[in-house]
């Protein structure tokens, strides 16, 4: 495959391809900076007759973006905490044996979270009442949201557990290693850079969390940024700059996170760590 | 009590400690709310018994009644067709952009890793984003096509019965296809390299290559993706409230989010319940699918 | 005897003292109060609140946001779990699934020995939304209702005198006013698949001789017939049925409709954003002379029977309503008691607008009451979507709601 001509044409074409994929996130850019007549224009502008990048500031402080994005790091560090405590040993002894009984914990970690989190909402609400979780409104969100992401992280750490050789544990028991000590001096680091892929991505997605937020948390300075924007999307917005500058501010640290680190994530993901 | 000991420091009960303490979370924070859902679908619940779990009896009469609903057999359909549009759209573009950056040319990868940000992107965000774009008469889509010329008159992606279910596949062909690309590109990358180069050696063309290595070394892999697949493309919420409500007439109106609307707008939570139970079967077959695959998978 | 009876006086004394102690050493009470007021734009419960937090009386009010499409599920599961707020303000059709289960406190006899709340100003309408069984379960808030605005530019350019009075006009004008190449609609209305769509198609259905228990009438199979034609030749949008109130208005502001069905909450925005001269006109009716009609909107404030205040929640209550002349002047809503004077504002065409909306507001009838309402509606919106997209024949749609309804209240 290495032989086939014109990299640089295999490069252009890429570059459309991602321009192309790209563009919802370059049209929130465009919309959040355009005037407020001009969103509604027909047919649109593609690129802002006079950008205005006051909103920025202006957004920020009217929708106190700063307390919902700290509570959003919050949770999310919370989820990805949790879901790395809990999800890594399993993981590792789902993916060390092979058995009916593997398939069957299989089975039940992905029937375990097959309910949207729309209908567990109500139960899980009541549950949490009944324990008085409620007084504490982000841990319960974090608790709800690690169980949403646990059978994700299992799944796909489990995929990197696969790819360590298994005899190099082996050969650390025959040394006099403890299974704790095996587990952790050899394979956790030889799985080291799956797991945090795997962390780094789950912290993204619980940076979104929504609708657990949304029904859980209901004093304003503890929601996060996803609760916070849903209240601009209400029956009554026509106020689209502001939605995309709020959502280009909510999403631009992720994906300026992720740029940085891409590479090592995209690595992790594809050099054999995972697999 | 010293072979307890011994047992979670060295021998089984190491595993079962690990393995234990997640599914002990797990099933207190997912298994109750589930097996709490499939009991309400056979109770009668209102606003009263809501936080008890002693409620009348009522049999499948909440079946009967979701069954017997006019929609019921349109948000089948919808449902069929966002599920099998969804996954279908993510895996073909996302096997065939996999393939692509696989070639090897200069940034390939980085370039592959910018596709990844809509998977970080809050849902709700996606969600708000594509709604603005599938606007009928200033979203910048209808522009693109008219443009292009494509199309001459304008399309009403969120308010046009035929087109609403695809509008919010789209958007979510959008959301799942990195991930999707992602995970083959996993798989691809395991092939050993070697393999092709033998077959090329034998005169194979590159079609033959791909259907005679690609393809049976991806099998594990391909299981894995349409499975989860599935489940993330049913557990799916974000993107209905934020581009098509369902409707027009619950046109784009599938079992996730007519669940929801019986709990959360029509506050009959039983039926909500049921109609979640009845997608419990769906998945079923997923999981069933995926274990499957792994029967497959080699370790090390 | 008398000694018995002058320890029972001291121990009454003693006992009041002691309560009177207790109160003293009370922490303030705090009052939560949920609302969507405060979402979009400041809003009357939100101020009220706070300014109710700021006095020095032991109560203090908590004030939580909720969005339009949340607000009575959560009030539902907070209900049910216990944690339910001490005030809530619902949408007037939502208020009957709460007062008829008994979740709201009856404050019938409250309100007969309140100063402030006297029930006998209010509209009929408002007032039976917040009555069940002959007893008042809380306050209507403000109130709206819909009627017809028009662009008077583009009526003055195509020649049109006086806004359409009946729906044959309000089509023919629709249709000379509709200009495809400048990307100007006829008309524009909310058909959307919620309590929108249901809050402008019930009042076509009553203004024919229907309700919401009886749907399938001649008159509302034609308009859904002439809306699906306008619809069909581009006079309409066709996303009218995916855009929400204020959506749709937002295009008539922009020009981009030359008329609009919506209401009074939309002044203010119009007054600002609107490049051209415009006014308010009633909801059309079938034939001249014809019973009119039009849809009864707003909110209405009641205390959970579940509070541990019922006496401070009420006067949270009571200074709510203290403040109901403020109403229109600082948040363009109409109050919903006779008694309040509405001054002039001094700009023109909202006065005039003013004027129009308290007129409709004789003719608008309230949805429901019934418990299980929000059925009923979806019922009633279906219906409506189905027959505009052409799923099914106006007949088909409104006998196939007609049979929902039957079976949701019989």
């Amino acid at each position: 495959m290495n032989r086939l001509p014109a990299p640089k044409l295999f490069l252009v074409l890429a570059l459309g391809l991602a321009a192309l994929y790209l563009f919802p996130l370059y049209w929130m850019y465009v919309t959040s900076l355009k005037g407020s007549s001009e969103i509604f224009a027909n047919p649109p502008t593609f690129w802002p007759n006079d950008p205005d990048p006051s909103i920025y500031p202006e957004t920020w402080a009217r929708r106190t973006m700063a307390t919902f994005l700290w509570n959003s790091l919050v949770i999310a560090t919370g989820v990805t905490s949790l879901t790395v405590l809990l999800g890594t040993g399993c993981a590792y002894v789902l993916a060390r044996y092979r058995s009916v009984w593997i398939d069957i914990g299989l089975f039940a970690i992905l029937m375990l979270q097959v309910l949207p989190a729309s209908v567990m909402i109500t139960p899980l609400y009541v549950g949490f009442n009944q324990l008085g979780l409620l007084d504490y409104p982000r841990t319960a969100v974090i608790l709800a949201a690690a169980g949403k992401a646990i059978p994700f992280y299992i799944v796909l750490v489990r995929a990197t557990f696969m790819s360590v050789p298994r005899e190099l544990e082996e050969a650390a028991l025959v040394d006099g290693n403890s299974r704790w000590g095996a587990f952790f001096f050899i394979v956790l680091p030889l799985a080291r850079n799956g797991i945090l892929v795997l962390a780094i991505l789950t912290f993204m997605q619980a940076f979104g969390e929504y609708i657990y937020s949304k029904s859980i948390i209901t004093t304003q300075s503890l929601q996060p940024a996803s609760v916070g924007l849903s209240g601009f999307l209400g029956p009554n917005s026509t106020d689209w700059n502001g939605i995309m500058a709020y959502a280009a501010i909510y999403v631009t640290p992720i994906v300026l996170v992720f740029v940085i680190l891409q590479r090592r994530i995209v690595a992790g993901l594809t050099s054999g760590a995972l697999k | 009590m010293g072979r307890i000991v011994s047992s979670i420091t060295d021998g089984k009960g190491f595993d079962l400690l690990l393995v234990g303490l997640t599914m002990v979370f797990l099933l207190a924070l997912a298994g109750v709310p589930l097996v709490y859902n499939v009991v309400m679908s056979f109770q009668q619940v209102d606003m009263f018994n809501l936080s008890t779990f002693s409620r009348p009896f009522a049999g499948f009469s909440n079946y009967v009644e979701v069954v017997s609903q006019p929609e019921f057999w349109l948000i089948i359909r919808n449902t069929a067709i966002f599920v099998f549009g969804s996954i279908g759209g993510q895996f073909v573009f996302g096997f065939a952009l996999a393939l692509f950056f696989m070639l090897k040319f200069p940034f390939a990868s980085t370039i592959r890793g910018l596709f990844l940000v809509s998977w970080v992107m809050p849902g709700l965000v996606v969600g708000a984003l594509w709604g603005w774009i599938l606007a009928g008469d200033f979203g910048v889509l209808n522009a693109i096509l008219k443009g292009i010329g494509l199309i001459d008159n304008t399309m009403f992606w969120k308010s046009d019965p035929s087109l609403a279910i695809w509008a919010v596949t789209i958007a979510n062909i959008w959301l799942g296809l990195a991930f999707n690309m992602m995970l083959l590109s996993v798989g691809l990358a395991g092939i050993s390299q070697d393999l092709y180069e033998a077959a090329e050696l034998d005169g194979a063309n590159g079609f033959q290559r791909f259907s005679t290595i690609t393809l049976p070394m991806m099998r594990s892999t391909i299981g894995a993706v349409l499975a989860l697949g599935l489940i993330y493309t049913l557990q799916q919420f974000d993107l209905f409230p934020a581009i098509t409500e369902g409707g027009p007439a619950n046109s784009s109106n599938v079992a996730q989010y007519w669940a929801w609307q019986w709990s959360f707008q029509l506050f009959d939570f039983a039926k909500g319940a049921t109609v979640s139970v009845m997608m419990l079967v769906f998945v079923l077959f997923a999981s069933l699918v995926y274990v499957w695959s792994t029967r497959h998978e080699v370790r090390g | 005897m008398k000694a018995s009876r002058l320890g029972l006086m001291t121990g009454v004394a003693l006992a009041t003292v002691a309560m009177a102690g207790a109160a003293f050493a009370q922490e303030d009470v705090t009052i939560t109060v949920w609302s969507i007021d405060g979402a979009n734009q400041v809003g009357p419960s939100d101020t009220f609140s706070a300014e109710f937090n700021e006095m020095d009386n032991g109560i203090n009010v908590e004030y939580r946001i909720l969005q339009f499409d949340e607000i009575v599920n959560e009030t539902l599961r907070a209900y049910a779990t216990g944690n339910a707020p001490d005030i809530v303000s619902l949408d007037n059709p939502d208020f009957a699934l709460f007062s008829s289960r008994g979740a709201f406190l009856d404050i019938t006899e409250m309100a007969e020995n309140s100063d402030v709340i006297n029930t006998e100003a209010y509209f009929d309408g408002p007032l039976n939304s917040v009555m069940w069984d002959g007893k008042l379960y809380g306050v209507p808030k403000y109130t709206d209702t819909i009627g017809v605005f028009y662009n008077k530019d583009a009526f003055a350019e195509a020649g049109i005198e006086n806004p359409p009075q009946t729906w044959a006009e309000f089509e023919e004008y629709a249709r000379m006013l509709a200009e495809a190449n400048e990307g100007m609609y006829g008309a524009t209305i909310s058909a959307r698949g919620n309590e929108e769509g249901t809050f402008q198609f019930l009042p076509v259905i009553q203004m024919s001789g229907g309700g919401y228990e009886n749907v399938n009438t001649e008159g509302a199979r034609e308009w859904l017939s002439m809306v699906k034609g306008m619809i069909d030749d581009g006079v309409m949008s066709q996303d009218v049925l995916s855009l929400g109130q204020w959506d749709s208005t937002g295009t008539f502001n922009s020009g981009n409709a030359a008329m609009a069905i919506s209401g009074p909450w939309e002044i203010d925005r119009m007054v600002e954003d609107a490049e051209f001269d415009w006014g308010v006109t009633l909801l059309p009716v079938f034939g001249e002379g014809d019973e009119r009609s039009s849809a009864l909107g707003g909110f209405n404030l009641g205390i959970l029977s579940t509070t541990e205040h019922p006496e401070e929640a009420f006067e949270v209550l009571e200074y709510f309503v203290s403040q109901d002349d403020r109403l229109f002047p600082e948040f363009g809503y109409l109050p919903t008691r006779g008694d309040v004077e509405l001054p002039p504002s001094g700009i023109a065409e909202k006065d005039a607008a003013l004027e129009v909306f308290q007129e409709q507001l004789q003719y608008a009838q309230p949805r429901g009451p019934h418990p299980e309402w929000q059925k009923i509606s979806k019922a009633i919106y279906d219906a409506e979507q189905a027959a505009l997209t052409g799923q099914m024949t106006p007949e088909e749609a409104l006998s196939q709601a007609q049979a929902t309804i039957d079976t949701i209240i019989n």
